[in-house]
């Protein structure tokens, strides 16, 4: 388990870390989601008593990192850049962390092979590709078979393969009861493997809940409706509260009702509709709903997500926007 | 529920199965590291290299020079001022001047090439006290200057010889004149070197350090030098080279050069510089972040 209380980085003028509380629990992925510079990296360094906290602190089961007696028994880590000398080879390298704890060569050999760098493992990492560097930080996070788990942006540079076996790994580790702490900035890998979040940004914690109460807060459920007089359909479905869409042509997204509502409509008016779907919003919309304010570095075409609809100016008339109306009827 | 499951994982392996870090680990740790990089066994093989091919370079100068005074050659103030004995005596340690270089950069890069390379993230998640890393590295760059330049010297010696007799000059390597030097000399380059692992952890930067190094060693001797005034001829003394020539006169039967420190002084002074870097090293360790 890894708890932080308050926990606050300040470099200079700078706050990277701003006063976080979270807990981490065993037996589950836990994601750490954040847009680049929101402190994830900064938070996991304090984890591993790399840098020391301007305020707060932060444990991991229960002590603070550098209370530990054996702490890569405790808890192993995958930090963001490489921490590896590229002269050394991979098994030299696992050799000297492992020397500290007095674990065997067995337990280094079987990391290896467990990490699928048994074809390299006498090479020197100088030479390695991104992934094969990033499976030689997985190597390490587990070579003191540590209860917990804390890997920076572990499937950064994988191939889709690799993307495969990390989120496997990852769910197994937790699926043994073992904490798992997981950082990316890819809201698609968050969904396919963690069962928790916690939303950074700008230092600040933005949510902290199960991963599909994050999604159902932040978006609006949504119906997808097909029909072959859309225009019509969208007229009468119109009032106050609703928002209307078309994605494309004869599609409808209507949001604000529910399916039962719009199938009834339909019937009351003999619209044949061929599609009703009710719509999840995805972890990216609730993501960019719940980061929009707290993106350090935005880029300036931010229209790539949708705007809220009550700050829309067709929202409140609860019809589509021009652009969409066009579309509709062309 | 999950610690249930944490605790029987746990009991059922030995006790030694939890072992942490301790002193000795890290110094196994730090000897694999040392040990599995190339550029360390290349900075070892200069260094020897340099020692032994300037203890053959010397000889064949002194060789040389001794002809020709006795040829009634050269009778120069240079041939006049050669102490042809001393100079046979001191021969096998003539590289040190150069091989601490080598082993000073080896020493810095020991430590900031963990920073240089990020790898100081692992080792210091791995060993959170952080002090036994420096301490380990410490005795290594230390056993290495030492062992380096006594083995160096001692092939240089050897090598020498047979180029001497050519000359009818003899070196007893075993005399306690050359044991002496030698000896001194070692204990001197583990100083540097150590001196070069403190700057290492101070600046954590490999060309930074190095330049340091360098500037300590080499550079402000010079400028001392060059500056007049009493002030400067009496702060030389105090810089680390002066202070280790004041050192290599202990025990030594001649007399000895009112330039220089006493000895006991020099070595005071040596090993003072060694203590302060240090000690700043291991505080700057603990207290900046990695």
């Amino acid at each position: 388990m890894i708890q932080a209380t308050d926990l606050a980085k300040v470099y200079g003028a700078k706050t990277a870390v701003d006063g976080v509380t979270f807990t981490v629990q065993p037996g589950r992925v836990t994601g750490f989601l954040g847009p680049n510079g929101a402190g994830k990296s900064t938070t996991m360094r304090m984890i591993m008593g790399l840098d020391a906290p301007t305020r707060g602190t932060v444990t991991v089961n229960g002590a603070p990192y550098q209370k530990h007696r054996a702490p890569l028994r405790e808890i192993g880590a995958l930090l963001e850049a490489r921490a590896v000398h590229p002269g050394r080879t991979a098994y030299s390298h696992l050799s000297a962390l492992a020397a500290t704890h007095g674990i065997p060569s067995q337990r280094v050999n079987e990391v290896i092979e467990m990490t699928g760098l048994g074809a390299v493992a006498k090479k020197k990492v100088k030479g390695f590709s991104l992934g094969m560097g990033q499976r030689l930080g997985i190597a390490a996070a587990l070579l003191g078979d540590p209860q917990v788990v804390v890997l920076d942006e572990p499937v950064n540079g994988l191939d889709p393969e690799g993307v495969v076996w990390v989120r496997n790994l990852v769910k197994y580790l937790a699926s043994e009861g073992r904490t798992v702490f997981l950082s990316s900035h890819l809201m698609s890998e968050m969904a396919q493997t963690a069962d928790h979040l916690i939303v950074i940004g700008r230092g600040r914690i933005l949510a902290d809940a199960p991963i599909d109460d994050v999604i159902s807060s932040q978006g609006k459920a949504r119906t997808r409706v097909r029909t072959d007089h859309p225009e019509e359909f969208s007229r009468l479905l119109a009032r106050s509260g609703v928002t209307i869409q078309a994605p494309e042509r004869e599609v409808l997204e209507v949001g604000g009702l529910d399916p039962r509502t719009i199938a009834q409509t339909a019937l009351d008016h003999q619209i044949l509709v061929y599609e009703l779907t009710p719509l999840q919003a995805s972890l990216e919309e609730a993501y960019m709903q719940l980061t929009k304010d707290d993106v350090e570095y935005r880029s300036h075409d931010a229209s790539h997500y949708e705007e809220p609809p009550a700050s829309s100016p067709s929202g409140a008339l609860g019809t589509k926007t021009p652009n969409q109306a066009q579309e509709a009827t062309r | 529920m999950s610690t249930a499951v944490q605790t029987n994982r746990r009991s059922a392996v030995p006790q030694e199965r939890l072992a942490g870090p301790n002193f000795l680990r890290v110094l196994n740790s730090e000897r694999i590291k040392l040990l599995s990089l190339l550029s360390t066994r290349i900075l070892l093989l200069c260094g020897v290299v340099l020692l032994v091919g300037f203890a053959a370079l010397q000889a064949w100068g002194i060789g040389q020079v001794t002809t020709n005074v006795q040829n009634g050659g050269a009778t120069g103030p240079r041939a006049e001022a050669l102490d042809t004995t001393s100079a046979v005596l001191h021969l096998p340690a003539g590289g040190v001047s150069f091989a601490q270089l080598i082993v000073g950069a080896l020493a810095v890069l020991m430590i900031s090439s963990e920073f240089t390379t990020g790898m100081s993230r692992a080792t210091f998640a791995a060993v959170p006290t952080r002090w036994p890393v420096l301490a380990a590295k410490g005795v290594y760059a230390a056993v290495v200057g030492f062992v380096l330049t006594y083995v160096g010297a001692y092939i240089g010696g050897l090598v020498a010889q047979p180029i001497l007799a050519n000359y009818n000059l003899h070196l007893d390597m075993a005399s306690g004149e050359v044991q002496r030097f030698m000896l001194l000399n070692a204990a001197y380059v583990a100083a540097v070197a150590l001196m070069g692992l403190a700057l290492g952890a101070l600046l954590r930067n490999s060309a930074g350090a190095i330049v340091t190094l360098v500037a300590l060693l080499f550079v402000l001797p010079i400028i001392f030098q060059l500056i007049p005034g009493d002030f400067f001829t009496e702060a030389r003394k105090y810089l680390p080279t002066n202070a280790a020539d004041a050192m290599f006169e202990a025990g030594s039967s001649s007399a000895l050069n009112t330039a220089y420190l006493e000895p006991w002084q020099g070595t005071l002074v040596l090993v003072a510089y060694v203590v302060a870097l240090l000690g700043a090293g291991f505080v700057t360790l603990r207290q900046r972040d990695v």
